[in-house]
């Protein structure tokens, strides 16, 4: 989530809003946001009817993978990063301005 | 008569070792990871999910973004947590 944070501006200018998502509740997520400097919103899909949906809940964790969907305007997905590579969000960063460089 | 009997024990010993150790070793090798449910080019489900921004409880849906942003849904395991 801190990496999105540092991003955020080259982000915001690529049109583009961040969502964290994660089985927290709101609060637990509140205290994350503050201790880490987040400014977007840390959604809670609290008992991971969301998570599921996705389909990226895993039963042996209890919880929702690691990952980061990259939805257009037309709300279809463009990109998704997976575990460990969607902790670094440069993927994410360069997709979203080669879509405002394309427009 | 004895001697049939323990090389019959010996036998359903070797059968369960067969079927049990499998096993064993299924459970202690990592999963391979699942592909994902959702490709690239399909319409993302859309949500209602909740945030408190320190005093309410505010609602965002994804559809709400539709035609305006786009949206990056950054899935995360836990709190507190790296990343």
């Amino acid at each position: 989530m801190k990496a999105f944070q540092q991003n955020l501006k080259q982000l915001e200018a690529a049109d583009t809003q961040v969502l964290g998502v994660s089985m927290d509740s709101a609060f637990a997520n509140k205290a994350f946001a503050d201790q880490i400097g987040v400014t977007f919103p840390l959604l809670s899909d609290w008992g991971g009817d969301v998570s599921h949906q996705y389909g990226i809940y895993v039963d042996q964790y209890k919880a929702a993978r690691r990952v980061n969907f990259l939805i257009g305007k037309d709300g279809k997905i463009i990109e998704e990063q997976i575990d460990r590579d969607a902790i670094d969000p440069k993927k994410i960063v360069d997709a979203c301005e080669r879509k405002k460089l394309s427009r | 008569m004895k001697l049939k009997n323990v090389s019959r024990n010996f036998g359903l010993w070797l059968l369960a070792a067969a079927v049990v150790c499998p096993l064993l070793e299924a459970q202690s090798s990592k999963p391979a990871p699942e592909p994902m449910k959702l490709k690239i080019g399909d319409v993302a489900p859309d949500f209602k999910l909740h945030y408190f921004d320190g005093s309410d409880l505010k609602e965002i849906s994804l559809s709400q973004y539709r035609g305006k942003s786009n949206v990056v849904v950054a899935f995360y395991i836990f709190a507190f947590t790296g990343g």
